[in-house]
């Protein structure tokens, strides 16, 4: 899917978070975002979400400006924790899985998609009893269900277990050679194990740079 | 005792209603009641069944004040509009306050409680309150039977339609629109239903219980379903075994039936908890080592 930015600009309040960020992708790229906390990159995912609005030309999918845009369900989101979800009440992963796919998703591309992630054994477990790096497999599994153009996925922190870490980034290289626009959100110093194709550095004081791999490359300390 | 409930059951016309009344609203209520559950809104029955109160006592004010009659043979149209009301005016206040959405149903409940103790004064009916706050499912007419039909009838429509989307929704409200889902029509059409189903619930077991029969089944089913499938199915059949034994139990021993009913179903809600923990110490008996790690329940 391609993606135009223009100018984008972003406040909460009366507090400018982005300011005139402007960058293009086109179809198959692989973006990482990265910059320190508070350099607005969850702002600028939530603009691009929907979540947060933003003003007409700002931002555009295939040429369709956002404001107005109703084809969400080409785009897939997986976010870094999962604060709004619902853990208690009993629901398998299959189940989960099945209520999410759109009709003319069929049940059993959910079971491909197990598949392929190496979770098919834990279809008929309860979802509250899954390790948090199977719950993430899950969300994965979820925001492809519906062969999306479009993926955004918020990395989990650095905290979480290195080994865990290293199977999220082979797993989204994996989802980028199959054609699909990536935008990751990385909270980690290194680039490592990543297949990207562009690097958006965001500061907080509203500069930032946008560059393709091999430019990045030659820029000390953006790929250790 | 039991053969004479059993012979009443299906010789009297009341006993027959009272039964029809309860097998609907043991499925219903515990299936709308899963999706409260899951969308941790548990106080919102009894919120809207405080406010749909408010329709009772203005059907009341307008009749015994005003001489209007076109409200006193069936109060429950006013019930159905003000609970409707009370649930816009819940999903205005979470919006509003986005971070402490229980405050929502604070308000609402408050000024339910106070409109309805207002109107009731007024129109000097204050002794009739009581029959709306633990209402009698074994005094319930044909008239109402139909209504609880076509409720029932209109969930399960809903649930066979779009079930799935429901369940999704509820379970993660922030990826909706990636599956197709209207967060905001999703929430309208839901907080309709379900304040339908409440006022529905008030004549038969009341402002006070109608809660509990959505409530208390799903927390009993929530401690051992294996599934979202399983735990509602579990859910129902609790919900009908208290409805069947309430009945009895109320007609037997002469005692308010929702009281009854929801008694059994605490009842119940006990002895699934107790024999819930009594099977994991024997697990943990018999592999001791995982013994030291918490096991949840």
């Amino acid at each position: 899917m391609q993606i135009d930015i223009n100018n984008l600009c972003f406040a909460y309040m009366h507090k400018l978070v982005i300011n005139n960020l402007s960058f293009s992708l086109s179809r198959g790229d692989f973006l990482v975002i990265r910059g320190k906390n508070g350099s607005g990159k969850s702002t600028l995912v939530k603009c691009l979400l929907g979540i947060n609005p933003v003003k007409n030309g700002m931002i555009f999918f295939d040429h369709e400006d956002i404001v107005g845009f109703k084809k969400w369900t080409i785009m897939g989101y997986v976010p870094q924790k999962f604060e709004d979800f619902n853990y208690e009440y009993p629901i398998t992963v299959k189940e989960f899985l099945s209520v999410s796919r759109l009709r003319q998703t069929k049940d059993s591309h959910v079971l491909k998609l197990l598949d392929k992630m190496g979770i098919l054994e834990i279809q008929n477990d309860n979802i509250n009893s899954l390790s948090g790096g199977q719950l993430q497999r899950v969300f994965i599994v979820r925001a492809m269900l519906n062969n999306p153009r479009l993926l955004i996925l918020d990395e989990p922190t650095a905290s979480i277990d290195k080994k865990n870490v290293l199977y999220f980034r082979e797993t989204v290289n994996q989802l980028h050679e199959e054609g699909v626009t990536v935008i990751l959100i990385s909270h980690d110093e290194s680039l490592a194990n990543l297949n990207y194709t562009h690097v958006l550095s965001m500061s907080s004081d509203f500069s930032f740079s946008f560059q393709s791999r091999e430019n990045a490359e030659l820029t000390p300390g953006v790929n250790e | 005792m039991f053969l004479s409930f059993f012979s009443d059951l299906f010789n009297q016309d009341f006993m027959l209603r009272a039964l029809i009344a309860g097998i609907l609203l043991g499925i219903i209520a515990p299936l709308i009641g899963s999706i409260v559950v899951i969308r941790r809104l548990s106080f919102i029955a009894d919120t809207l069944g405080h406010f749909s109160l408010v329709g009772i006592s203005i059907s009341f004010f307008l009749t015994y004040t005003f001489g209007w009659t076109v409200f006193s043979l069936r109060p429950q149209y006013l019930a159905i509009v003000f609970s409707v009301i009370g649930g816009l005016l819940i999903e205005l206040f979470r919006r509003y306050y986005r971070n402490y959405k229980e405050i929502a149903m604070a308000i609402v409940i408050s000024l339910g409680a106070a409109a309805s103790a207002i109107f009731f004064s007024l129109s000097k009916k204050t002794g009739s309150l009581y029959n709306y706050l633990f209402g009698s499912i074994l005094t319930v007419t044909d008239y109402y039977v139909v209504l609880i039909a076509i409720t029932s009838l209109v969930v399960f429509l809903l649930f066979g339609l779009f079930g799935r989307q429901i369940i999704s929704v509820s379970f993660e409200e922030t990826n909706a629109k990636f599956f197709g889902i209207n967060l905001g029509v999703f929430q309208l059409v839901f907080i309709i239903v379900l304040s339908v189903v409440v006022s529905i619930l008030l004549e038969s077991v009341g402002v006070l219980l109608s809660s509990a029969m959505m409530i208390i089944p799903i927390a009993a089913a929530m401690k051992i379903g294996w599934s979202y499938r399983s735990t509602t199915i579990i859910a129902i059949l609790f919900s009908e075994l208290s409805v069947f034994l309430g009945l009895w139990i109320a007609y037997s021993f002469n005692i308010p039936s929702g009281a009854a009913i929801v008694s059994v179903n605490i009842i119940i809600l006990v002895i699934v908890s107790v024999i819930k923990r009594i099977m994991i110490k024997r697990t943990l008996k018999k592999t001791p080592e995982i013994a030291n790690f918490d096991v949840g329940e």
